[in-house]
């Protein structure tokens, strides 16, 4: 559905994509992660062919992002943090203005949806906070059932009751759709994501489904007959290695349950008890943003 | 598509286009209250000021209407909607034609209507007003704010150009005030339409080029270089060379031929230049009306093969002094004349102004003169006449036109108006109806023979009218036709139209500037 390769995007002397490749499979949710500054929404505009590469390539529903034309985005949704809309028109003057361009628009859909997320039709968008503007986002973006919906940041300053609105509105229509979504508030993808990228100033640092990336990390609690002591020599796949008392915990990133054991006893002596808990993304994502921070990735 | 999204930005812009367009309307109720003579004064500064209001409306309406789907930028909603970028570049440019232009052609037409020209003068003035800022107005302006993402990014560049306009003027005219007035010959001259044009071609060039990169690849920095480009070569335009205008001139000429016996002669038999009593004949010596580093020769001409009911107009006269080494010592404009059909002895002073520190050098030396006279002759069109006093005829094929008398009693005061362009040149006397006595007509004309007619500001109806003088306030004339018989005086008008552009070249062998000094 949308495959990046070796993209690059300078703006001016910063160099905001470095070589960045990627694949989203079809009917997938996509989670595009990293922090503030990483490069998701450079992708997405560059996706979406708001902004050009400045080398490399991306595609998506089979044609180069430079090339795409109204026909590919009518199968296309996007949703923005920072989409500017005509503030003067009302919400529904706005929907009625969008509606022609979607020849697969479905009215009913609209209502529901403008229903579920409880949308003042009759107010202007100017008006809406930010929370209702991108929900009246959503759903202009929904109607037409896009084959591939592109969502930037769409958590970012909603607040949780907003953001539940959201994630239902949009969990209650995705179906088939192939989801793209870029983020940094980690909870929010949690459950929604079958996928995930990660990236770091500009490079993809790993790409994996999301069963493999949280079935692969662990938190490693190995309890020591003696004060605790970092070991030597610490494999690169272990992170964050802390020593307290006689506890010594690491990130178990290549997290095989039956190798787990031995591959501890034989780097520590006078273990008593070893305990791997599986990890929640959030704690994935800053495990890797302190490894990629700290060049050990 | 097109329709769809126009009635977006109607909704969006319907607020705006009101008020710009009650501007304009507002411009023309005052210039049709002010009539003829311009009486009001409260009026008169408000048709002053009005017109720059809704001239600047208009501006910022149309950046407005082009920001409602900005280019520049990456937020914009539209950029990921599946609108056609022809479809919306065409709307755009409609939207603005219609309610950019519309309310002015609605100005000009109602206006001309309000002032009883008939619908088809009317409408023909309206068209060409549009028509006019069009390329003058609408389609710049809507290439330069297609490269600007908002009004205050609008602003910001707009100052820039200004500034840059006018640092280019200003060095321009710096140029051109060191080169005699032999740089820039064509702005502002009787072919000043001929740059002009040129510069309304080029703007649609422009327009063409960088809407296309912003509407159809959005390369706005490639779009800005290319605003700055095409800005710096429609200020080179005003350095076309005036054979080449006048060229082009010639060949639009109505009746090609005509003016082919005409002959400009330098006579050295013919008396000097006197200046007038009172001021002092040196040529070194700042005259009342010329510029006081200054000097000048008066070329004594015999002109002759104007055809009767013809006069003769020197569009421009370039002068070149040179020396016997063949070096070029001076090259400037000589003052620009008239010359009627006054029978045999059809004799003036060509004057030429030459810098008083170049005079001094030159003026002993011998020197081989050579001046080419741009001229175009002028066939009698028609006559008109109205009373002397309190005159209010409408003359087809010429206007409305009042007159009436001045406060202090010394002249007619004759005021007209047309749609579209007034005439090039006329004539005017009075003429005693019954004694068929005359005053010295007067001529008044302005160069200007584009084939078009338009302006920036306010309607498209000319107004025009001059001053006829029948009493000498200090006493030293005395007019055939004077005060006491101006109730049974007429203003005649005699209208001219230019049927022949043509050359003539003058090269005297060897003369002595300082010879030709007035008396």
């Amino acid at each position: 559905m949308i495959r990046v390769e070796h993209l690059w995007k300078k703006f001016g002397r910063f160099d905001a994509l470095r070589g960045l490749s990627f694949d989203v499979p079809e009917a997938s949710a996509f989670a595009l992660i990293g922090a503030n500054g990483a490069g998701k929404t450079t992708t997405i505009k560059i996706l979406m062919n708001i902004l050009d590469p400045t080398r490399g390539s991306a595609a998506l529903l089979g044609v180069d992002s430079r090339k795409i034309s109204p026909r590919e985005l009518r199968q296309i949704g996007y949703v923005s943090e920072n989409q500017d809309m005509p503030s003067r028109l009302t919400v529904e003057e706005y929907v009625a203005y969008l509606r022609p361009f979607y020849p697969t628009w479905d009215r009913d859909l609209e209502a529901s949806i403008a229903r579920q997320l409880r949308l003042p039709l009759e107010r202007k968008i100017g008006d809406l906070s930010h929370g209702m503007r991108m929900k009246m986002a959503l759903m202009c973006a929904l109607p037409y059932r896009p084959k591939l919906l592109v969502l930037d940041e769409p958590f970012s300053g909603l607040d949780p009751l907003v953001r539940d609105e959201f994630m239902e509105g949009l969990l209650e229509q995705a179906g088939e759709m192939t989801i793209l979504i870029s983020s940094h508030e980690l909870g929010e993808i949690d459950g929604v994501a079958t996928h995930v990228a990660f990236l770091d100033e500009g490079q993809l640092l790993f790409q994996e489904s999301m069963s493999d990336l949280t079935g692969r990390f662990r938190e490693v609690q190995v309890t020591l007959e003696i004060e605790a002591a970092r070991p030597a020599q610490v494999p690169k796949e272990w992170l964050e290695m802390r020593a307290i008392g006689n506890v010594l915990t690491f990130v178990d990133t290549r997290f095989d349950e039956n190798g787990l054991s031995e591959r501890i006893r034989t780097r520590i002596e006078g273990v008593r008890a070893i305990d791997a808990q599986p990890m929640v993304l959030r704690s994935i994502f800053t495990t890797l943003a302190r490894a990629a921070r700290d060049g050990r990735t | 598509m097109v329709w769809h999204i126009f009635k977006k930005d109607w909704k969006l812009a319907w607020v705006f286009v009101l008020v710009v367009s009650i501007v304009h309307w507002i411009d023309s109720a005052i210039i049709y209250k002010l009539g003829l003579f311009d009486e009001d004064p409260m009026l008169e500064m408000l048709a002053d000021a009005v017109p720059m209001l809704a001239f600047f409306g208009s501006m910022f309406l149309i950046g407005a209407i082009v920001h409602l789907d900005a280019i520049p930028g990456v937020r914009q909603d539209w950029l990921v909607r599946p609108i056609s970028r022809r479809d919306l570049v065409v709307e755009k440019f409609l939207f603005v034609v219609f309610m950019v232009n519309g309310p002015i052609f609605a100005e000009v037409l109602l206006q001309g209507l309000a002032n009883k020209f008939s619908l088809r003068l009317s409408l023909v003035a309206a068209i060409w007003q549009v028509t006019f800022l069009l390329f003058a107005f609408t389609l710049p302006l809507f290439s330069f704010a297609s490269v600007t993402r908002n009004m205050t990014q609008a602003f910001i560049l707009g100052c820039g150009c200004t500034f840059i306009i006018l640092g280019f003027q200003t060095i321009a005219s710096y140029l051109n005030g060191r080169a005699h007035g032999t740089l820039e010959p064509v702005p502002w001259s009787a072919v000043g339409w001929v740059g002009e044009t040129a510069r309304f071609a080029l703007s649609v060039v422009a327009a063409i080029i960088i809407l296309g990169l912003q509407y159809f690849r959005r390369k706005t920095l490639f779009a800005r270089a290319m605003v700055l480009l095409f800005g710096v070569v429609l200020l080179l335009t005003q350095f076309i060379p005036w054979k080449a205008a006048f060229a082009i001139e010639q060949k639009l000429s109505p009746k090609p031929g005509a003016g082919s016996s005409a002959v400009v002669a330098f006579d050295p038999r013919l008396e000097k230049f006197r200046s007038p009593s009172g001021l002092r004949a040196s040529s070194e010596q700042g005259r009342r009306y010329y510029v006081g580093e200054h000097s000048s020769v008066f070329l004594p001409l015999e002109v002759a093969g104007i055809p009767r009911d013809a006069f003769l107009l020197t569009d421009r006269v370039e002068a070149r002094f040179i020396g016997m080494d063949g070096k070029i010592a001076f090259h400037g404009i000589g003052e620009r004349l008239e010359f009627a059909d006054e029978g045999p002895n059809n004799a003036t002073h060509q004057e030429i102004q030459i810098p008083t520190s170049v005079y001094r050098d030159i003026k002993e030396q011998p020197l081989r003169t050579q001046v080419d006279y741009s001229l175009t002759l002028f066939a009698l069109e028609g006559s008109y006449s109205l009373p002397a006093l309190g005159g209010d005829e409408r003359m087809p094929g010429f206007g409305w036109c009042e007159t009436k008398m001045n406060e202090a009693e010394t002249v007619v005061e004759l005021r007209c108006m047309q749609p579209g362009k007034g005439p090039t040149c006329a004539m005017l006397f009075l003429e005693n109806k019954a004694t068929a006595q005359r005053n010295p007509a007067r001529s008044s004309c302005h160069g200007d023979y584009s084939p078009y007619t338009g302006w920036y500001f306010g309607d498209n109806l000319a107004h025009f009218g001059a001053n006829i003088p029948f009493r000498d306030s200090s006493g030293l004339a005395k007019f055939p036709v004077d005060g006491p018989q101006l109730p049974q005086s007429r203003v005649v008008i005699r209208v001219y139209r230019p049927e022949d552009h043509f050359t003539r070249s003058l090269v005297i062998p060897g003369i002595r500037l300082k010879d030709w000094e007035a008396q």
